[in-house]
């Protein structure tokens, strides 16, 4: 018989009613990777966490490499060999890569030697890391924040491995590299378990793929015998269409032109550097670029909730710079944005779906007092039409699960009636059914004839839902593409700096402006009306 | 063998009282240890407490009058603490208002009550008693908009600085202090009662039921729908529950956060004007600490108005009861209501883990990882 690396068996889990795992079995080989499928809710996180000692199983038995063991702590599960990386890291952002690892240590002694930067030089070698050991952890990026926690973990000679959605926060070639590295780990013996919602990830790194559905055990499959519909067919329960939609609608002139437009952020250090772009109703524009450069910023400023330094919007033909948030709103441009919590904005998180209908309108209601029984209409009405799971209309937002949470806000600013629709990470952490319905949701709305603008993280479907997608480096425009003919590899390589097509011609500027007073410098015009003549007739051909 | 904390999904009102009930009466029961050790049969101390000693005294309304007198300001401060507390805004200056308010409204009572009719004094008072302890207050409301400022600091502070201006007129014999008795030559407070007083309706030949009773039990009211219902209600709890979901509401957080802490300090400076205007002289000890208590019965009650009405009797039973008893028992002091208020606080809070998680214990039999 072959020895397992893990083997859970009847594993059951309740909070509450709920229950999180019902009998699940699942074993991982020695020297695989294997990958934990399942939508949101269904139990991977939770399962997880009993291996890493967080909670502890109900009822069912865990083997480790063979005998049964019973896993208390953390501490427990770090001496079993099994290390965890989580999907949001664990690090003290003043500490060093190296003292962050050591913090761990069980004797780690009363003085700190210099020794330490080269026994973690020395591991971050042998598995081909890049990372400084003596780098501060606020100096860092997203990737080499995970790369440390996988070397803290591979430290403390873990042999067992659980990747908790890893590439969720990676570019392209940050998840090449990673998966570079996984199959390095795997060469040399340790077991990897992968937790994501990317199918196209699965297929490329897992031996094989367990499926959890609802909280139960569905089945392990080989992946090489295997494919994407059939893995979401047994994750969903039922036929799924992956394909999203592109419908082509007939565009309008533009709704929302930006010009110049330079934003600073919280610091005080420049967010968004010199942008155009537009958007027309009946099309949707994609927002591409690394986390956390000028995105968030750049929502703000159209919302009216940040300042700009210098620049234009136009709505319609109207500036909105220096509206207030509800003069804007008014203009029918509604603005959501989903941050890595989920609930910090847009959404008041312990009052009522009711409640949290009433928002924006609030002030409508005649009087001094606010007009709940229309909060309660429009809530049912969010609840029936995008099916989203709850008791009732007076339950807290902050009591439902992510996806129907993710489903409450989209219901709120569409029912208002927007002409243009800014939308951040509206899948952030969805499963792909959830994710589909809010894809639903956003066509809809563009053959309504709005325009959307849609940051996101995921290039492939932002490939094939947005027409066109324009990307951001720090804060600076480095092209707007037409999405059927750019590709993931070059949309990577302008995220990170490395194409900047803005150089040769300009980008993101309409030729049928509704600019009146044509700002740009003398030689400029031309050029731009240039380049938007090539891209329009470029564009055109395709179609 | 072992035991499992679980989480429960929702706890039956009945269930949640049972547990609320079990907290006070193990509170009242490590009360009686301590008792018991001083040497007092506790069952005799506790019905004294309770009664308030009212059974088979002849001046029993004379209690009740003089519970009603602690139960206003008391009830009155804590549900202004809870508008600010539902905003997240953690005045902890409730003293400090008071304070202010008391002697804005004395001020008001020696300087204008000589030359006004009795009514119109009393309501002057009240107005510039929520003026000043409104303003008083916005001092850490503005510094916290304006430089981001702790305002539990600042508020925690600021109950100092009125506490010292209160010494300071209360010792300083000078000509300018119209605070104090002219012949006396020791400092004391003069009296106003004759002044600002506010007035009372007779029920019965002998019981007096002041009018700030009924003020409070209608603000309380007011208060209440203010809370649930209104639009500045429904602002506060947004703004508390979610700063960034507020502004990107498009309300204005600055002025609302303003103007919800001008109107807790108000409302607690007119509690203040409520209790000089009933006791009819300042004193140094003129709070009797409700700044401190309203926010235990604030939280107490999960900042629910009539909770906190409820609460706020509550702890105004085993206050004034732990005087009454105390002149039966010389043994111990009234403040072993302090000492029982505290048990029960924390005891009450150890019942809320029961409210939320339920102890299962793992079945013998049954294979697990224990």
């Amino acid at each position: 018989m072959e020895q397992y690396a893990i083997q859970m068996k009847g594993i059951t889990k309740t909070f509450g009613s709920v229950v999180a795992n019902s009998n699940i079995n699942l074993t991982l080989k020695q020297g695989e990777i294997l990958a934990l499928l399942g939508e949101n809710g269904s139990g991977k996180t939770t399962l997880m966490n009993m291996l890493s000692g967080i909670y502890k199983p109900d009822s069912g038995s865990i083997s480790i490499f063979g005998k049964e063991v019973s896993i208390n702590s953390p501490e427990d599960s770090k001496k079993l060999g099994i290390g965890m990386v989580h999907q949001h890291f664990k690090l003290v952002d003043v500490f060093s890569a190296a003292d962050n690892i050591w913090m761990g240590k069980e004797k780690p002694g009363l003085v700190l030697k210099k020794s330490r930067y080269a026994r973690i030089r020395e591991i971050a070698s042998k598995f081909g890391f890049d990372l400084d050991p003596e780098k501060k952890v606020y100096n860092m990026a997203v990737s080499e924040k995970q790369t440390l926690e996988i070397i803290k973990v591979l430290y403390y000679g873990a042999k067992i491995i659980i990747l908790d959605e890893p590439t969720a926060v990676l570019t392209v070639q940050e998840i090449k590299k990673l998966f570079d590295v996984l199959r390095k780990m795997k060469q040399e013996g340790h077991s990897i378990i992968i937790i994501t919602h990317k199918l196209n990830e699965v297929m490329e790194i897992s031996d094989r793929v367990a499926i959890l559905r609802k909280g139960e055990y569905i089945t392990t499959v080989e992946t090489s015998k295997t494919n994407e519909n059939a893995l979401t067919e047994q994750m969903v329960g039922r036929k799924v269409d992956l394909n999203i939609d592109r419908p082509t609608v007939d565009k309008t002139s533009p709704l929302l032109e930006v010009r110049d437009l330079s934003i600073l952020n919280d610091e005080g250090s420049v967010a968004i550097d010199k942008v155009n772009f537009y958007i027309r109703g009946g099309e949707i524009l994609g927002v591409a670029g690394i986390a956390g450069c000028g995105q968030k910023e750049l929502c703000e400023a159209i919302a009216g909730l940040r300042p700009i330094q210098s620049g234009q919007m136009i709505h319609k033909g109207d500036n909105i710079v220096g509206l207030s948030p509800k003069a804007i709103t008014e203009k029918g441009i509604s603005m959501s944005f989903i941050p890595e919590d989920r609930l910090g904005m847009g959404l008041a998180p312990s009052m009522s779906i009711t409640d949290n209908m009433l928002l924006k309108n609030y002030r409508d209601a005649k009087g001094p007092f606010i007009d709940r029984k229309r909060g309660r209409a429009e809530a049912e009405q969010v609840i029936k039409s995008l099916e989203v799971v709850t008791p009732s209309t007076e339950t807290p937002v902050r009591r439902l699960s992510g996806g129907n949470v993710q489903k409450v806000l989209p219901g709120r600013e569409i029912k208002s009636g927007p002409n243009v629709i800014i939308t951040a990470y509206p899948v952030r952490g969805l499963d792909i059914n959830s994710s589909y319905t809010i894809y639903d949701i956003l066509n809809k709305q563009k053959l309504n004839g709005v325009g959307i603008l849609f940051v996101g993280e995921d290039l492939d479907v932002m490939l094939s839902l947005c027409d066109k997608i324009m990307v951001l480096c720090h804060g600076k425009l480095m092209g707007v593409v037409h999405a059927h003919k750019a590709t993931k590899e070059m949309l990577g390589l302008m995220m990170t700096g490395s194409l900047d097509l803005t150089k040769e011609k300009s980008h993101g500027i309409a030729k049928d402006t509704l600019f009146k007073d044509v700002l740009v410098s003398a030689d400029a015009p031309e050029t731009a009306a240039q380049a938007e003549e090539e891209i329009s007739n470029s564009g055109d051909k395709e179609e | 063998m072992g035991f499992h904390i679980v989480k429960r999904d929702i706890c039956p009102l009945w269930k949640r009282c049972c547990f609320y009930l079990a907290a006070i009466v193990a509170a009242l029961f490590i009360g009686a240890l301590v008792l018991l050790a001083i040497g007092v049969d506790p069952l005799e101390y506790y019905y004294q407490m309770f009664t308030m000693g009212m059974v088979g005294n002849r001046i029993a309304y004379k209690t009740v009058m003089n519970y009603l007198r602690d139960f206003v300001p008391l009830a009155l401060t804590s549900v202004a603490l809870s508008l600010a507390f539902k905003m997240r805004f953690w005045n902890i200056g409730g003293e400090g208002q008071f304070i202010i308010g008391s002697i804005t409204a004395s001020a008001v009572a020696f300087l204008l009550g000589p030359s006004l009719p009795m009514w119109l004094t009393v309501i002057l008072m009240c107005i510039f008693a929520m003026l000043a302890a409104g303003l008083y207050g916005l001092i850490a409301g503005f510094l916290k908009i304006r430089f981001g400022t702790n305002e539990t600091l600042m508020t925690l502070m600021l109950n100092y600085v009125a506490l010292y201006i209160l010494y300071f007129i209360g010792e300083t014999k000078e000509s300018w202090n119209f605070f104090l008795q002219e012949g006396s030559l020791r400092p004391v407070f003069e009296s106003f009662a004759s002044l600002g007083s506010f007035p009372s309706i007779p029920i019965g030949d002998k019981f007096q039921l002041n009018i700030c009773v009924i003020l409070t039990l209608l603000i309380g009211v007011g208060i209440y729908v203010y809370l649930k219902y209104s639009k500045q209600g429904y602002e506060i709890s947004v703004v508390g529950d979610s700063m960034g979901t507020a502004h990107y509401a498009g309300m204005k957080v600055k002025r609302i956060i303003l103007r919800t802490v001008f109107l807790s300090a108000a409302l607690i400076g007119l509690a203040a004007a409520f209790k000089v205007g009933t006791v009819g002289v300042l004193s140094t000890s003129i709070t009797n600490d409700v700044g401190w208590t309203g926010i235990i019965v604030a939280w107490l009650a999960q900042l629910s108005t009539p909770m906190i009405f409820v609460v706020a009797a509550l702890i105004c039973v085993l206050q004034t009861g732990s005087i009454t008893a105390a002149a039966t028992f010389s043994k111990v002091d009234s403040s072993f209501a302090n000492m029982l208020q505290g048990a029960i606080l924390f005891l009450i809070l150890a019942a809320e883990f029961l409210v939320r998680f339920k102890i299962v214990r793992v079945k013998k039999g049954e294979k697990t990882n224990e």
